[in-house]
């Protein structure tokens, strides 16, 4: 996927490593992002995203490896010669100035004429749905959440960076906001053609605006690709595991394409998709849609007893939690159409439909 | 109120109410009227009583006798308005200098210094533990006619200088000194509150150092310069000891004269009145000055209109 492109990467990290005395924050880190993507970064809390972000934008240097703007490297370049900027979290609004002010600020700094100034950040304004009248002369203290996010994103784009960095930036608003703006920036980077970096610890997020995703795990990289590829083949459990509510099952070998799975009380015999060898472990994904009740006559790869021990309402789904053996649940995802009743059941699944990855 | 909410059930205490309402109104006023009434007693009391003594007639010491502007009409004629400018002139002075000195150090004590501001705030709290006279002589002693700077350079560089003292620099130098705590600690705070993000972004669009410093530092850490430049401000233009100390007899400071009244002269009507008028002109000058810089519009918490 990275070689098929024929176009010279925009931005490439190549074996970047950051270090804040012992503590190794950024691992080894190696991508390209290019021309007009959105590319997001995903993480857990502290794997490094941050200081990832942090370091493109010249906020913080590297340890080692280098940073290459368009093939030139720019790792002691300082923020205010790059050609990028980025959103805070926080936002970082300039609360002694007006929004009209807050989006000219880098105008301003470039040395542009006032009435220039005020022509484009008119237009910036209307650009993110801010009503430049009502807006323009607002103080950033009497705006909302939403508003104050787009103040934010209408003055990082009056700077005309060649990359746009974000730093979880939707993170402080509720959820139906959030998925609005989701939805805007994207909307915005197909608009204005701009590269967008974007950081965030939602996998969903990052699946909703982005053309490829990096998912980063303690300063390593775990898998770089396109979202449907990630959630298609994940490269192994953790990533899997970001990515929502699945079934990991911890199983061993026992040659073949056959596994035990201890279940703490019990231990139960599974057939794979793949053969693995004798005594070697590996983690069974099954999506919760992947697993189905079994009427009597019905039969599938793998069926095991269980007992229903929860229902919840998902809107169109319902999901069970279900269980396998005394503490050991697993989490089924069906149609509301499908609603089985009782207290236990015969669940299944295809052995298609399950993936052996390594823990 | 909705019409169509059930009623509450009337409480059975229900006389009780107003007093449990009026008690957090009662208890405020309470635990205010000790420092009201040293307000009352120590300030407003003997305030008034100096405002009324400048209008008794010269050299007299009864609060009842017919009013009279003469003791104005004195300081008008005399040449007391030298006096008020020199204190004004030298506080002005103090704190343009302590700001010059101090923002720097401010901002490497809130943004820079880690562990090492607590220390240097310590450092400087604790010269405030030792009287200011005792500070302002050990200045007399390093400074004099072969002191500890002359009689070094003498014996060491076999350089003869005179007295540094008595002249109007080393005077504000000794205002300086004396006042760089009340100028530091709230630059410090007012530089805290300047968020590390919203400087960053500013460099990150694009802004030189020095741009960071004109439209961020400095407006959103204005609170800090306008409190530490009045609290400077205010202690340095009734200041007595510098000038006396530091200065000899080169500089009567507005204090130096008004003690001199009620003492030496023993005319306390004219020393009331001058005390009345650079209170009041004090004030105006304190009032000019917040009225200029709006703390709440700069702190962004009112709509700039
Ligand atoms: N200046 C610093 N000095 C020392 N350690 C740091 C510094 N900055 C970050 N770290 C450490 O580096 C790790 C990664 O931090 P980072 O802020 O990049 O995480 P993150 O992925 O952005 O997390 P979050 O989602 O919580 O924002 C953390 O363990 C953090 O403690
Ligand atoms: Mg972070």
């Amino acid at each position: 996927m990275e070689s098929s492109s024929p176009a010279t990467p925009i931005l490439e990290v190549a074996t970047v490593t950051k270090r804040f005395g012992g503590f190794t924050a950024v691992d080894d880190v190696s991508f390209r992002i290019q021309e007009g993507e959105f590319f997001t970064l995903v993480g857990p809390s502290g794997s490094g995203k941050t200081t990832l972000l942090r370091m493109l934008v010249g906020m913080e240097k590297p340890t080692s490896g280098e940073l290459r703007l368009r093939g030139r490297v720019i790792n002691d370049l300082p923020p205010n010669q790059r050609p990028t900027c980025m959103v805070f979290q926080s936002l970082a609004l300039f609360p002694h100035l007006s929004v009209g002010r807050n989006v000219e600020f880098p105008l301003e700094i470039r040395g542009q004429r006032s009435g220039e100034r005020r022509t484009r950040a008119w237009e910036l304004l209307k650009l993110l749905h801010l009503d430049p009248n009502r807006y323009y002369d607002k103080n950033i203290a009497q705006c909302s959440g939403g508003e104050r996010q787009r103040v934010a994103l209408a003055r990082a784009l009056a700077y005309d960076p060649e990359i746009l960095f974000f730093d979880e930036p939707l993170s402080a608003l509720d959820a139906r906001l959030r998925k609005t703006l989701q939805k805007e920036l994207k909307d915005l980077q197909r608009g204005t053609g701009k590269t967008f970096c974007y950081v965030t610890h939602s996998l969903e997020e990052a699946m909703v605006m982005s053309d490829r995703v990096a998912i980063l795990r303690s300063g390593l990289i775990e898998q770089i690709g396109r979202p449907d590829e990630i959630y298609s083949s994940p490269k192994n459990a953790f990533v899997a595991e970001f990515m929502g509510e699945v079934n990991l099952l911890p199983v061993v070998g026992t040659g073949d394409a056959t596994a035990t799975w201890d279940t703490g009380r019990k231990t139960l015999a599974l057939a794979l998709p793949a053969p693995l060898p004798a005594g070697a472990a590996k983690k069974l994904l099954i999506r919760p849609e992947s697993l189905r009740f079994l009427r009597a006559d019905e039969t599938a790869g793998n069926t095991l007893p269980v007992r229903i021990l929860n229902q919840f309402s998902l809107g169109s789904r319902l999901q069970y939690h279900v269980e396998v053996a005394p503490g050991c649940t697993l989490t089924v995802e069906r149609l509301r159409e499908e609603r089985v009743t009782g207290d236990t059941a015969l669940l299944g699944w295809d052995l298609g439909d399950s993936q052996l990855l390594d823990a | 109120m909705n019409a169509a909410a059930p009623q509450p059930p009337p409480e059975p205490a229900a006389a009780k109410k107003p007093a449990r309402e009026l008690a957090p109104a009662l208890l405020g006023l309470l635990s205010a009227s000790p420092f009201g009434l040293l307000m009352l007693f120590g300030f407003v009391a003997p305030l008034l009583c100096v405002v009324w003594f400048g209008f008794m007639p010269p050299k007299t010491f009864s609060l009842l006798q017919a009013p009279t502007l003469e003791n104005y009409r004195t300081i008008f004629d005399q040449t007391y308005f030298k006096s008020i400018l020199w204190s004004l002139g030298l506080a002005g002075g103090t704190v343009l200098v302590l700001l010059v000195i101090c923002y720097p150090l401010a901002f490497a004590m809130a943004k820079i210094f880690r562990g090492g501001a607590a220390f240097v705030t310590y450092a400087i709290a604790t010269s405030l533990f030792v009287s200011e006279n005792i500070r302002l002589f050990g200045w007399v002693i390093g400074f004099m006619k072969k002191g500890v700077v002359g009689g070094t350079l003498a014996a060491w560089f076999d350089l003869q200088i005179d007295s540094l003292l008595y002249n109007v620099p080393v005077i504000i130098l000794g205002m300086v000194y004396v006042y760089l705590p009340f100028m530091l600690f709230p630059l410090v705070l007012g530089l805290k509150m300047v968020p590390d993000q919203v400087r960053e972004a500013a460099f990150d669009l694009g802004a030189s150092r020095w741009q960071v410093f004109r439209r961020v530092d400095l407006p959103l850490s204005m609170p800090g310069v306008l409190i530490g430049s009045l609290l400077v401000f205010v202690l340095s233009v009734g200041a007595i000891s510098e000038a006396k100390i530091l200065g000899g007899q080169k500089v009567v400071t507005i204090a130096a004269d008004i003690e001199s009244e009620f003492t030496y002269a023993q005319n306390w009507p004219l020393g009331s009145a001058i005390s009345t008028l650079f209170i009041a002109l004090t004030t105006v000058v304190v009032f000019f000055a917040l009225g200029r810089f709006d703390l709440e519009k700069l702190l962004g918490k009112k709509p700039s209109e």
